[in-house]
């Protein structure tokens, strides 16, 4: 995709100087990719508030842990707008790039999805012990 | 490079149908979530699953206008709509019963 090589490019030299950025129409396949790429996030999002959903309407209460359901379903929902919202930022940064001709910067939506779902085992973990031990 | 009217010179035509099986699926998702939320709220989980139909209308429309500005303002509004889906689950969540 784009290169991070900006030597004799106009737009670079162009910013230098303080004139607006040149922004041409990048390639439709890059333009569809980036719009995939958006729409996959959306569906990992709608994932986690179908999760979350689940989790505290139809499961049945954790015995003696009667807050566990929104525990664990809560913050699936409020993760799932997060994703839906970071998609959409870096689907606009990744088409500003594209227009540029700069760089992809790295997504961070990775690390979120990491951490999000290391928490969440974690916490369901938790609230299984405890709805053992009871 | 050449202006978007070109663009579909450079479209080896699989991008472009993948794109559209994206926002099928995308749409599926939606209508997943909607007879979720039916089975607590009726009104709510055909609200979401209207929003799913709408969604799956999106699919045909970016055949004219993908590269145009209106890709943003309909990105936008899928995302905005998933928030608002998450604020309906998240009421839910706490004021609805399972039925």
């Amino acid at each position: 995709m784009a290169t991070a090589d900006h030597s004799g490019d106009p737009g670079m030299a162009a910013e230098a100087e303080g004139a607006p950025v040149q922004e041409t129409e990048p390639d439709a396949r890059y333009t569809f990719a980036n719009e995939r790429t958006f729409l996959a996030w959306t569906r990992t999002a709608l994932a986690f508030i179908l999760a979350g959903l689940g989790i505290v309407q139809l499961l049945p209460p954790f015995p003696g842990v009667p807050w566990g359901r929104h525990l664990l379903g809560v913050p699936l929902i409020a993760i799932g707008a997060a994703i839906a919202v970071v998609g959409y930022w870096q689907w606009e940064g990744n088409q500003k790039a594209l227009r540029r001709g700069e760089p992809i910067r790295r997504s961070s939506l990775p690390r979120l999805l990491a951490a999000a779902i290391a928490a969440l085992a974690i916490v369901t973990a938790v609230v299984l012990l405890l709805s053992a031990m009871h | 490079m050449p202006p978007p009217r070109g663009a579909e010179d450079f479209d080896p035509g699989l991008a472009r149908e993948r794109t559209r099986l994206a926002w099928t699926r995308t749409a599926i998702a939606f209508a997943a979530v909607g007879a979720a939320v039916l089975k607590t709220h009726l009104v709510a989980g055909l609200t979401v699953l209207g929003l799913a139909g709408i969604v799956w209308g999106l699919r045909q429309l970016f055949r004219d206008r993908a590269v145009s500005g209106s890709q943003r303002a309909r990105l936008l509004g899928v995302t905005l709509t998933v928030v608002a889906v998450a604020l309906v689950a998240l009421v839910l969540s706490f004021v609805g019963h399972s039925r």
